[in-house]
């Protein structure tokens, strides 16, 4: 409870500092806007080359990747530790947030919420609206749900892995180049899994489960029975790897050096 | 009880060292030189509630890692501290509640939004209730004369305003125990004064325990009682400012400014059975520094010898006191 007063309370100040800065506001909000339509102009013209994939239609390639956008907006937009290593271990920023009250990685997440990242998930429920009345595909009430679940589930999956990648500026200072690197493996879970050899399969299943950020959760509707065992996964894929990564987390705190004055 | 209890406390770290050249850092790949520094060296001591208590020694001596020990920041490689009866990065959420740090060189504001704004958002963190706020900030802002800069983007404060704001944002639960860490690093003057006459407050009216570390000696002078000594991560002296000064700073300086040149063998000559010692400052500038009984001798022997154009009389000052200190290594008495 706790802690939910106090993500409100960040939320507010974060509005209040965007208003604040009224030009700024409006010429991200025009070119986040530009940047999503110019994503959606290049997947049509992507995906208007292909047909069928393994067994997928074209529609059906654009709706998981209409999905993917949902899960990774709110990523974006709730855990923006890309700069971790350097913002709060080499500047040492990270003292501060040890000094107050609440656990250090949720405090964190507050302050670098990025909420403008949310105007990709909608983009993402464009698509998929778009994708999904060209497949005239039926949803029943409790789908909405379920989105939610599984929208949720994906984004834990990201933040899992991407806060267990963090957590190695704990043991090392060195700074890696090794988020990009996973950035771009991520990539690979919005398409169909099936199009890849098996040792990928199993590793965007298992080891760095990008599956369950796109396409499993994706064939949950899109009637594909045969995933459906895995599209139910994905919470429960998402709760283990947050945990894994949280874990982790509290192990790398207590090995925080602190940055010299 | 103690507001803070230290035994044996110890830290060290890992460091690479490089070789040099080419060579050595491609052998760098393979095998590293690792070296452990000890930064803070099996130190104990304790704090008494209430007590103000000045940190000082070089820099590089210990004092920032001991106090991020005791903050709870850093975990100690070995020794107990329990501090306001926590062990401080075992219990690190319930224990930093009790407890209100200033870093001199890093903002604990946020730097967009307005001071009260960051009050706001900590008052929440440290789950402050609106009465105990009111009450108590009203209080501190006013007496740090913050008021007007409340509603100021932190980015738009000069150094000395927003030191003032991060003492009352340290302060906003009301902690018992506070710990400063440079605080009145790059202040003016009259800054500097109402920042101690505000710690003077506090201690006195909510019986306040404060550690703080300074380089500038008068911070100590105006607050502390008692000085810890630190040298390369060990204790060097604990106990009273009063008696560090009796033993040291025993005697006055006689700052003499000379129409013509002299000599130390001259200067010594005249005084040697009075024992002052004798040191050139500038070229006609010599300080005496005698027991402050033979003072008036001193000035009326070389008076009545040399061709004067000045004469300061000052007390060994404390800053002096501690240079001499660090210069010998180790405390006598």
């Amino acid at each position: 409870m706790f802690y939910v007063s106090v993500f409100f309370q960040y939320m507010a100040q974060y509005m209040k500092t965007k208003l604040q800065y009224r030009a700024d506001l409006f010429v991200e909000f025009l070119s986040d806007l530009m940047f999503q339509s110019v994503n959606l102009i290049f997947i049509l013209v992507v995906f208007g080359h292909t047909t069928l994939l393994h067994g997928w239609t074209r529609d059906e390639m654009i709706f998981i990747y209409g999905f993917f956008l949902v899960p990774f907006a709110l990523f974006g937009a709730f855990f923006n530790i890309w700069d971790f290593n350097e913002r709060y271990i080499v500047r040492g920023e990270m003292d501060r947030v040890l000094t107050r009250p609440v656990h250090s990685l949720f405090q964190i997440i507050l302050e670098r919420m990025e909420l403008e990242s949310l105007v990709g998930g909608v983009t993402g429920m464009i698509i998929m609206g778009y994708a999904s009345a060209r497949l005239h595909l039926e949803f029943h009430w409790y789908d909405f749900f379920l989105f939610l679940l599984f929208a949720l589930g994906g984004m834990l999956v990201y933040a899992g892995v991407f806060i267990s990648l963090a957590t190695i500026s704990f043991w090392s200072d060195a700074r890696s180049s090794i988020m990009p690197m996973m950035y771009n493996i991520s990539n690979y879970g919005r398409y169909p899994i099936d199009i890849y050899n098996r040792v990928i399969r199993y590793i965007l299943t298992w080891i760095l489960p990008f599956a369950f950020v796109g396409v499993y959760p994706s064939a949950y509707f899109l009637g594909k029975k045969e995933w459906y065992g895995y599209a139910f996964l994905t919470p429960v894929i998402g709760l283990v790897f947050f945990m894994i990564a949280v874990m982790l987390w509290n192990k790398g705190v207590k090995r925080y050096r602190g940055a010299g004055n | 009880m103690h507001a803070i209890e230290v035994e044996k406390l110890r830290k060290e770290f890992k460091v690479h060292s490089s070789r040099s050249g080419l060579m050595g850092a491609f052998r760098d790949l393979f095998t590293r030189n690792y070296k452990t520094i000890r930064a803070v060296d099996d130190i104990s001591f304790t704090v008494k509630q209430g007590e103000m208590v000045g940190y000082i020694g070089e820099n590089g001596a210990g004092k920032s890692t001991t106090i991020k020990m005791l903050t709870g920041i850093l975990t100690p490689t070995a020794g107990k501290v329990i501090v306001n009866g926590m062990n401080p990065h075992k219990e690190r959420e319930a224990f930093v509640r009790t407890i209100g740090v200033v870093f001199g060189q890093r903002s604990q504001l946020w730097w967009d939004i307005a001071v009260q704004e960051s009050f706001r958002l900590l008052k929440k963190v440290y789950r402050v209730s609106d009465k105990e706020y009111k009450e108590h900030m009203e209080h501190v802002i006013e007496t740090l004369d913050i008021g007007p800069l409340l509603d100021k983007p932190v980015r738009k404060l000069s150094l000395g305003q927003r030191m003032r704001c991060e003492l009352a944002a340290a302060l906003i639960h009301n902690p018992p125990l506070l710990f400063l860490d440079e605080p009145t690093i790059g202040l003016d003057v009259l800054v500097k004064l109402k920042i101690r006459q505000f710690l003077k407050e506090i201690n006195e009216k909510y019986k306040t325990t404060i550690l703080l570390t300074t380089h500038d000696i008068a911070d100590i002078e105006a607050l502390c009682e008692r000085v810890i000594m630190l040298d390369e991560g060990k204790i060097i002296y604990d106990g009273s400012l009063q008696r560090l000064k009796e033993n040291w700073g025993e005697g006055k300086q006689v700052q003499f400014t000379f129409a013509t040149e002299v000599t130390e063998e001259e200067l010594c000559a005249l005084t040697y059975d009075i024992k002052a010692t004798w040191r050139k400052e500038e070229t006609n500038s010599w300080v005496a520094h005698v027991a402050p009984l033979h003072v008036s001798d001193v000035i009326s022997r070389i008076v009545a010898r040399y061709d004067i154009q000045d004469i300061n009389i000052d007390e060994m000052s404390t800053e002096e006191i501690i240079r001499n200190i660090y210069e010998e290594g180790v405390v006598h008495g």
